[in-house]
């Protein structure tokens, strides 16, 4: 089979491919913001409501972090930014353009949303060469090495994924949604599963890609690394983003100036939180 | 993205083992034919034919065909389909294939074509294993065919078709068993973009056969209005090539059905794939 057709030659570093932040605006009008997010409802069966009224905006260079307890939408909502899930009522726009399955700014776009998922009997570069010629984009475009790189795979690279443990996995995903070098970057729960090392790679390799002008979105748990990382915060609970703006202010506000923890336990559990608080902002 | 999934199901285990099972029935088949008696008659189908095994080779593919076509086949058709998108959910890559913007229709597309060429390649490798077995062990001469519903115990209803007509024939009733494979195929692929469990589509599709055979004037007389409407039925009315004049009438009513029964079930896969939320 013609796998081994898509052949990365001489692939540019990380560094070359990802620098976003070299770009320049053509137009004197303010460029978009890289996520609008407007009203956001998703009703499930049963009538459910698992996202209930997210508006959001996100700009170039931000690092977000999605923060809030399990079922919380956070997930869901990442699934519609991606076009995967139809929205029961509100907008969302990537780079301006309205999100729609299929819709071709989702090419600018890489994600690693609940968890990753790959062909089982087909190598962890297969898959790679595999997702990325879907894209039906130039195989000179993938920056397939330096994905390669951060997977710091070895050679199990060239293992069927079924034979990968859970943290191999997740470098596998990580590493697709490198491919392209996307300039918005969505991750949710990224360092489930990796260990010190790995996750301190992670983060070495999301500061390199911030440092080169890619927006980030995250959706952790860890909120010692999301203070860390991210530059701004929104917290979700039932489905509501109950609170959002920079990390420091919302640290500030309803932390007690200690940790983004205390602000978290204070918005989620604290007194007044069960009913939300819908929009509350530290911006 | 047909060349990528080309890559996927060809490296897939299941693939080879799915035809290897059916080279296998095959081949089997051969053998315990062979081991019957010289003289002995094989009783094709319900019209019926009847088939002396050992006097040409295109008596094993006949007997294959018809031995395969009610079960073997429509599970390797509804395994090949039934797995095309919800094999795809459950390892978690339907979402990555999808949320790089690549378009739901071009990609149902290719999954169903590579679907379907997997589904033909199974229904044409039964007679040609059962032929290329047979000229093994029996050699290329014509073919006798009795006519067992025109026969009468005083006359037996011969037709003798010659290598070059035995050949032709047996490749329209491979093309017809094929076509008489399209519903089910189009069904387990409707489940297969509905549900993200592939179990349940390989299941539907065995599932709709058996309801098929089930729903049958010759076992249940009270559903004879159904009878010319189920969707596996009339699959075995290849066997009127066999017969001399051919009756084409019923042969037709159902590759229309089948026409009608796909495109229905292939349009709401279509549909519903289009607006699938990719939960998984």
């Amino acid at each position: 089979m013609a796998l081994r057709n898509l052949t990365v030659a001489g692939p540019p570093p990380l560094a070359a491919v990802a620098d976003h932040s070299a770009r320049q605006e053509v137009s004197s009008a303010p460029a978009a913001p890289v996520v609008r997010i407007e009203g956001l409802v998703k009703r499930l069966r049963r009538g459910v409501i698992a996202v209930d009224g997210v508006d959001l905006e996100i700009h170039k260079g931000e690092v977000w972090g999605l923060a809030g307890p399990n079922g919380s939408g956070k997930t869901l909502t990442l699934k519609m930014l991606l076009g995967l899930v139809r929205p029961t009522a509100g907008k969302v726009f990537l780079f301006g353009e309205p999100v729609r399955p299929g819709a071709r700014v989702l090419g600018r776009v890489g994600a690693l949303v609940d968890g990753p998922g790959f062909v089982p009997h087909l190598s962890g570069l297969d898959n790679l060469r595999l997702a990325w010629r879907l894209t039906r984009r130039p195989a000179d475009e993938a920056g397939l090495e330096p994905a390669l790189d951060y997977a710091a795979l070895g050679e199990a690279l060239h293992r069927p994924y079924s034979t990968y443990s859970h943290g191999m996995r997740y470098r596998l995903g990580f590493a697709q949604a490198l491919l392209g070098c996307p300039e918005l970057l969505i991750l949710d729960e990224p360092v489930t599963g990796l260990d010190p090392l790995h996750v301190r790679q992670l983060r070495a390799a999301l500061a390199e890609l911030v440092g080169r002008g890619t927006t980030v979105l995250i959706s952790s748990h860890v909120l010692g690394d999301v203070q860390e990382t991210c530059t701004h915060v929104a917290v979700m609970q039932q489905g509501r983003v109950v609170a959002s703006g920079r990390v420091p202010d919302l640290v500030a506000r309803f932390g007690a100036g200690k940790s983004l923890e205390e602000a978290y336990v204070a918005l989620v559990a604290g007194p007044g939180a069960a009913g939300g608080a819908p929009g509350r902002s530290a911006r | 993205m047909i060349r990528v999934e080309l890559a996927k199901q060809l490296t897939r285990p299941r693939t080879y083992l799915t035809f290897l099972a059916l080279t296998a029935f095959a081949l089997a088949l051969t053998v315990a034919l062979s081991a019957t008696g010289p003289g002995r008659v094989e009783r094709v189908g319900d019209i019926p034919l009847l088939l002396v095994p050992r006097t040409s080779m295109f008596t094993l593919p006949l007997v294959a065909l018809s031995s395969t076509m009610k079960f073997f086949l429509p599970l390797a058709v509804s395994v090949f389909a039934g797995e095309a998108l919800a094999g795809e959910a459950a390892w978690g890559s339907l979402r990555y294939a999808l949320a790089r913007g690549a378009s739901r229709s071009r990609f149902l597309g290719s999954k169903a074509a590579v679907a379907a060429l997997f589904s033909i390649a199974a229904v044409v490798l039964v007679p040609v294993t059962a032929a290329a077995a047979g000229l093994v062990a029996y050699g290329w001469h014509p073919l006798p065919v009795a006519d067992g519903s025109a026969s009468t115990p005083l006359r037996l209803a011969l037709v003798t078709f010659d290598q070059g007509q035995a050949l032709g024939r047996l490749g329209l009733a491979t093309a017809y068993v094929a076509a008489g494979m399209s519903s089910i195929f189009a069904f387990a692929l409707f489940l297969s973009a509905v549900s993200s469990r592939p179990l349940v589509a390989v299941a539907g599709g065995v599932g709709l056969t058996i309801l098929s055979r089930v729903l049958n004037v010759d076992y249940l007389p009270g559903v004879a209005v159904l009878n010319g409407y189920m969707p596996n039925n009339d699959v075995d009315l290849w066997q009127h090539l066999f017969q001399q004049p051919v009756q084409s009438a019923g042969m037709l009513h159902f590759l229309v059905l089948q026409a009608v029964y796909s495109a229905a079930f292939l349009a709401l896969a279509w549909w519903w794939f289009l607006r699938k939320d990719v939960l998984e």
